[in-house]
């Protein structure tokens, strides 16, 4: 036998600390995993959607690039389909969306033969410069939104839609 | 626009802009040999107008189908729908259907005649594409219209 014999009081005192201690951890996990849960959450909105848009074909020309999302709207689930006009600004891959500031029509780059280089809205002749501006004396009031953009394994992905940052006033 | 509360008062707020209605116009048939045709045409005429009321919300109020039991002569209700139109500030009124006996109304009313399609064939990116190059038939019979009137 060995000489160092635990004695009765010293085995009870291991024995309290020890279940002590599991019970004190399963307590406290809990509490620690809900207080810092806000750091882990998913943000759902906001996602950077995948478009099939290599990063290094665009140009300095705007090209239409499309995006389809799933939509819920009550209990009536649809693939709701987008797209936005994107180019390259030197390395900056600039997405513009195309929704007209005006009333909400869909812009075409180009739209219009007598407007080279720029966005025209069909409904009612609004204009846009390449970066999204407004052009004066024509409908819209705003220049046109941007959205976030990212680069994944050379392919373009979209994010929110923000307003235009190009457009100095 | 769609005809929805919420559009509806846009439209009302702007009516200035807002000068053109789309009247969809799908026949429908219970005849066992082609409901699912008239099914499909009365799909892809929905969708088609969906769609270009997405281009030109700006200037475009799209109403709900008008839809007739097939075979029944509807130039008196085409007639009424466009005086109420007329009627209430819109400039421009297009019917548009995939039906032979609706395109033969063309003399007397702006109808917009397109084949049907079959969409439920196929899948998202197809569909899109078929709904783009009509689209791109279509634009030109609005453009034209609008551009004549300034």
């Amino acid at each position: 036998m060995s000489n160092n014999r635990v004695s009765r009081r010293q085995f009870l005192n291991y024995t309290l600390t020890g279940v002590g201690g599991f019970m004190a951890a399963g307590m406290l996990t809990p509490m620690i995993r809900f207080a810092i849960d806000p750091v882990l959450q998913h943000k759902g909105a906001g996602d950077f959607l995948p478009t099939s848009q290599k990063v290094a074909e665009l140009t300095d020309t705007p090209v239409k690039v499309s995006f389809s999302f799933e939509q819920v709207d009550a209990w009536y689930k649809s693939e709701v389909s987008a797209m936005a006009w994107v180019y390259k600004e030197g390395d900056k891959v600039i997405a513009l969306s195309p929704v007209c500031k005006h009333l909400g029509c869909t812009v075409g780059w180009e739209g219009s033969p007598s407007h080279k280089n720029e966005f025209f809205c069909a409904c009612h002749a609004g204009r846009y410069t390449k970066d999204g501006g407004n052009i004066e004396g024509t409908p819209p009031q705003g220049p046109l939104d941007q959205y976030e953009v990212e680069e994944k394994d050379g392919l373009l992905y979209l994010g929110p839609i923000i307003p235009n940052t190009l457009v100095k006033k | 626009m769609q005809f929805h509360a919420k559009d509806v008062s846009d439209v009302l707020a702007n009516k200035t802009f807002i000068d053109t209605v789309i009247v969809p116009v799908i026949s429908i048939d219970f005849s066992e040999t082609t409901m699912i045709q008239s099914s499909s045409a009365a799909d892809y005429i929905t969708n088609l107008t969906n769609f270009i009321e997405h281009q030109f919300r700006g200037r475009i109020l799209l109403l709900p189908p008008m839809t007739y039991a097939s075979g029944i002569d509807q130039t008196a209700q085409l007639a009424q729908m466009q005086e109420k139109i007329i009627a209430a500030g819109f400039k421009h009124v297009f019917f548009m259907t995939s039906e032979h006996e609706i395109h033969k109304l063309n003399e007397q009313f702006a109808v917009i005649w397109l084949p049907a399609i079959p969409l439920e064939s196929m899948d998202n990116n197809m569909k899109q594409k078929i709904l783009e190059d009509q689209l791109a038939k279509v634009i030109p019979l609005f453009t034209d219209k609008w551009a004549n009137q300034n």
